[in-house]
């Protein structure tokens, strides 16, 4: 279930010069399963905002501001605004408006109360997985550097240092180790970093911000190695045991860099468990399970599974192509209807007899007749005249032989 | 550590990061720089992240005038910080250098896509060192100034 066999962390060696333990030569600790996690910003930004607020203090404006006065509205026809006016005489106070929120003096609107939610309940499965969340978070340099971090110099991520730490007491050994394991310019950067807060908050005792620097996270309870580490500007101090949110995604934001010891490392094992195994300090606790286990989309997509049944890339792109009219383009016609080139060429064959008949009878017409054929046509015409005359029956009568003229 | 992918990464840091700028842009902010020391044009984007891949280029003004370091990360020491980067100072002409950080970058398959921003980011580089020794030269053509 988890994503691969556990990897090795090595702890980091302490100088012997720091302290009169023997130093224990490089020894490894198998990665825990919790830094396996899933890492949920979303979570941890919504259970840091609503246990931040547990801490708050409440604060509310006096029941009675602004109430302790008699005042009285005088009512209408005295040419005032109805607003309640202290009664009485003698000072300035007298006639002034009270009890409003628009009113000098007067109460404001809604006065705060003490009995306002100030504390929020999370779910305890949600608080224990932004917990866990963090810590597989603070186990990723590229986090740890994105939330500001100086990390540059910190020979390995989850950084492990050797229990001899725990019995650190003076403070200069303590400056001494985080110089030694690469942790001093994150120090260094909080230590720079001190500065007066701008904003009223300065006379709220809250005078000075500044950064963040590393977490000290130890195993064995009474450590000396709290008193040591804890005077050094930035740097907090932790029991494995008693994990703190609020220290681990300060602001809500994932990745503060983290220094465990040994010891430490080794118990967060049993204190959360694994993905399957039930934690043994939380009771029937086990590590959240991730939607998706491997989330490398690239190796995915790029693997032999995927890749064997995936279709090849459509290189050429298709473009939509511009619409011709086939009423005017022939080859767009033609393409939608073979016959119409027969047709067409039937049609102009046609219209070009036409032409051509038609232009053979106006020629003709126009063409000036000649002598002998006009001779034929007036003959013609004069015989066709007799035809007539002797075809109908007028003949027959006298009186019409004189303008029928020729007879017989 | 089980790498985190980038792409996992790159979600979480793009909206939020220590090395986030959002200054300039017309309106509210809408240029994101990003100042890691291995993002070759800065800019806050998934492709030039140095937070969020594995392999990633760096190309930085080494402290000697024309030194530049090209810096690669090498991809199996994911959570060693102090080991991660393959430093390599190059204090030679500008041709040699561009065909060495072209090798580094593209030659050997490393990440051919950075190819240009590398090769981009050398002359600008190059180039700011050159007028740092040189001294900001002011300009022949400057207006002539009005004196009262």
């Amino acid at each position: 279930m988890a994503a691969a066999a556990r990897p090795l962390v090595s702890v980091q060696p302490l100088p012997a010069s720091l302290n009169d333990m023997v130093t224990d030569h490089v020894t490894t600790v198998a990665l825990p399963d919790v830094m396996k996690a899933s890492i949920r910003p979303d979570i941890v930004n919504f259970v840091h905002s609503n246990i931040s607020k547990n801490s708050r203090q409440p604060y509310a404006v006096s029941k009675k501001a602004g109430h302790q006065t008699s005042a009285e509205s005088w009512g209408t026809g005295r040419a005032v605004s109805r607003i309640p006016r202290v009664s009485g005489g003698g000072t300035h106070r007298a006639g002034q408006g009270a009890f409003g929120n628009m009113c000098r003096g007067g109460r404001m609107f809604a006065p705060t109360k003490t009995w306002r939610r100030w504390h929020r309940k999370v779910n305890v499965n949600q608080k224990r997985y932004a917990v866990v969340s963090a810590i597989a978070a603070s186990s990723i340099p590229s986090l740890v550097m994105a939330r500001g971090h100086r990390v540059e110099s910190v020979p390995e991520m989850p950084l492990v240092i050797s229990d001899s730490a725990e019995s650190i007491e003076k403070t200069s050994t303590a400056i001494k180790v985080l110089k030694e394991i690469g942790a001093y310019p994150d120090a260094e950067k909080a230590k720079d970093s001190q500065a007066i807060r701008p904003g009223k908050g300065k006379m709220r005792n809250r005078r000075y911000i500044s950064r963040k620097g590393p977490l000290i996270v130890y195993g064995t309870e009474g450590a000396k190695l709290v008193k040591a580490f804890r005077n050094i500007p930035g740097v907090d101090v932790a029991n494995v045991e008693r994990l703190n949110l609020l220290k681990l995604a300060p602001g809500g934001h994932l990745g503060r860099f983290v220094i465990w010891t040994k010891s430490a490392i080794e118990k967060l094992d049993s204190i959360y468990g694994s993905f399957e195994k039930c934690s043994e300090k939380k009771q029937g606790y086990v590590l959240p399970r991730s939607k998706m286990v491997n989330a490398d989309l690239a190796r995915i997509i790029n693997s032999d599974e995927v890749q064997s049944v995936v279709k090849p890339i459509k290189k050429e792109i298709k473009r939509a192509s511009l619409k011709k009219n086939p009423l005017k383009n022939l080859n767009v016609m033609l393409k939608l209807n073979p016959y119409a080139k027969t047709a067409r060429r039937m049609a102009l064959l046609a219209e070009a007899e036409r032409v051509k008949s038609k232009k053979e009878k106006l020629d003709k017409k126009r063409k000036p007749v000649s002598k002998e054929e006009l001779a034929a046509a007036k003959a013609a015409g004069k015989a066709w005249y007799k035809t007539m005359i002797s075809d109908s029956d007028y003949t027959e009568f006298e009186n019409f032989t004189k303008w029928l003229g020729v007879s017989q | 550590m089980a790498t985190v992918p980038g792409q996992l990464i790159w979600e979480m840091v793009k909206k939020n990061n220590s090395f986030l700028v959002k200054q300039f842009g017309r309106g509210t902010a809408s240029l994101r720089f990003s100042k890691e020391s291995n993002n070759l044009y800065n800019l806050n984007s998934y492709k030039h992240s140095g937070l969020a891949n594995k392999k990633t280029v760096s190309i930085q003004a080494a402290g000697k005038d024309q030194a530049v370091v090209l810096a690669t990360s090498k991809t199996k020491k994911q959570n060693k910080p102090a080991a991660l980067f393959h430093k390599s100072v190059m204090k030679k002409e500008f041709r040699r250098m561009a065909k060495a950080v072209e090798n580094q970058v593209e030659g050997n398959y490393y990440r051919p896509d950075l190819k240009k921003a590398a090769l981009a980011r050398l002359s600008a580089v190059h180039r700011s060192l050159k007028v740092a020794k040189s001294g900001v030269k002011k300009s022949k053509r400057q207006a002539l100034k009005i004196r009262v």
